[in-house]
């Protein structure tokens, strides 16, 4: 038997030691984290910033927090000289896929672009490649306006090969940004 | 230190992918190109050496009843470093790879390094000991990657060379989209291990008969 100083004096180490090594583990996070958070708030709003060139052109002059969306998909929305931009963030195959979708005022499609996505690579990655099947898939969208769905469930939209969940979900997001868009115009009208 | 022997049991004899089957849930499912295996080899094999180092350095202080959570919160640290840089200046690569940067704390290569290397040796060793266990596992990722992104996309190099499309090899529309799905992980991940232990089990077999003919 331990006697109970001993039990004392044991516990005490064995907590302080992994106390000490936690604190400092985490005032070397702290640190790090200083240096690197404005250089990632950058990096992502410049990403932000190019996908909303890409899908409305001029960009935007004002950020809309007044809006109405139903299907809960719709997380920001941008407004400028020449329509609006919406980011929409649907479910896709995998995760959520965070894009841009560039509307006019008349409520058709300008544009649309894929922010982030965990989709399948060489499948659903495809919706957001820059390369003659990426782009194939994105130009149907444009000048769309309504609603759009893939030729599979009786729309318009070839979906992409094998990768059909998450042309949908671009389809889903796509609708999103035209439903909320419908609502902003309408309720100015 | 023996760094010759410590590199050979790295890359051959005590690969941690190929030999000890370690860090398989992150080999199958980010080696879809070669930019991701060399992303993940080289976060990885920072990540072991760094953790390494610095268990070796506290191997004295640290209370053996509670050195399993020390170990753990030391390489959290190191990996959650990693993921902070990674975001902040290769934006490409931590998006590409995902959570599977995160993950790196839960990779068994890094904790058993730390439990069956640097827990019992000096902080030289213990660094070395990473380095050669990281680039095992950076080649044997490497492997898989070329071999799932020539079958699966029909490209080599993607997300790095030409522009981040890679060379096309195979002509689009031919490839078998399988070998890029995590079910061609699992067929690529056993037809290279089936060629390692082929290999290996052929040079002990010239080795033996060599000091025979001694």
């Amino acid at each position: 038997m331990l006697k109970t100083e001993s039990i004392f004096a044991y516990v005490a180490k064995i907590t302080l030691t992994l106390l000490l090594i936690a604190a400092l583990v985490a005032a070397a996070l702290a640190l790090v984290n200083q240096i690197t958070e404005p250089i990632i708030d950058r990096v992502n709003a410049e990403k932000t910033q190019q996908a909303i060139q890409i899908v409305l052109p001029g960009g935007y002059e004002e950020v809309i927090t007044d809006y109405t969306d139903e299907t809960g998909l719709v997380t920001k929305v941008y407004k400028g000289a020449k329509g609006y931009a919406l980011e929409v963030t649907p479910a896709g195959f995998d995760n959520t896929i965070t894009m841009m979708v560039g509307v006019d005022f008349e409520g058709t499609v300008l544009g649309i672009s894929i922010i982030s996505h965990t989709e399948s690579a060489g499948l659903g990655a495809v919706a957001a490649a820059d390369n003659a099947s990426g782009n194939a898939f994105r130009e149907q969208f444009l000048g769309q306006s309504g609603s759009v769905s893939v030729s599979k469930d009786g729309g318009s939209i070839d979906a992409i090969t094998n990768a059909t969940i998450t042309s949908r979900a671009i389809c889903d997001g796509v609708n999103a940004a035209l439903a909320c868009v419908r609502t902003l115009e309408g309720g100015a009208a | 230190m023996n760094f010759k022997k410590q590199l050979k049991e790295g890359l051959l004899t005590k690969n941690p992918v190929l030999v000890q089957m370690l860090g398989m849930c992150s080999t199958l499912a980010i080696s879809t190109s070669l930019f991701n295996g060399l992303g993940m080899g080289v976060a990885v094999t920072v990540i072991t050496i760094c953790s390494n180092m610095l268990i070796s350095a506290l191997r004295k202080v640290i209370p053996p009843q509670v050195r399993i959570a020390a170990y753990i919160t030391i390489i959290a640290g190191f990996v959650t470093i990693v993921d902070l840089l990674l975001k902040a200046f290769i934006p490409a690569l931590s998006e590409s790879l995902g959570v599977f940067i995160p993950l790196i704390v839960v990779n068994c290569i890094v904790l058993g390094r730390a439990e069956g290397f640097a827990s019992k040796h000096g902080v030289l060793a213990s660094a070395v000991d990473g380095l050669c266990q990281g680039v095992g596992y950076t080649v044997a990722l490497v492997l898989i990657c070329i071999i799932r992104e020539l079958l699966g996309s029909g490209t080599f190099g993607g997300g790095l060379l030409n522009g981040g499309e890679g060379i096309r090899i195979i002509p689009e529309g031919y490839p078998a989209m399988l070998v890029i799905m995590p079910v061609g992980g699992f067929l690529v991940l056993g037809c290279v291990l089936a060629a390692s232990q082929w290999l290996t089990r052929r040079m002990e077999r010239k080795t033996k008969k060599k000091e025979a003919a001694k």
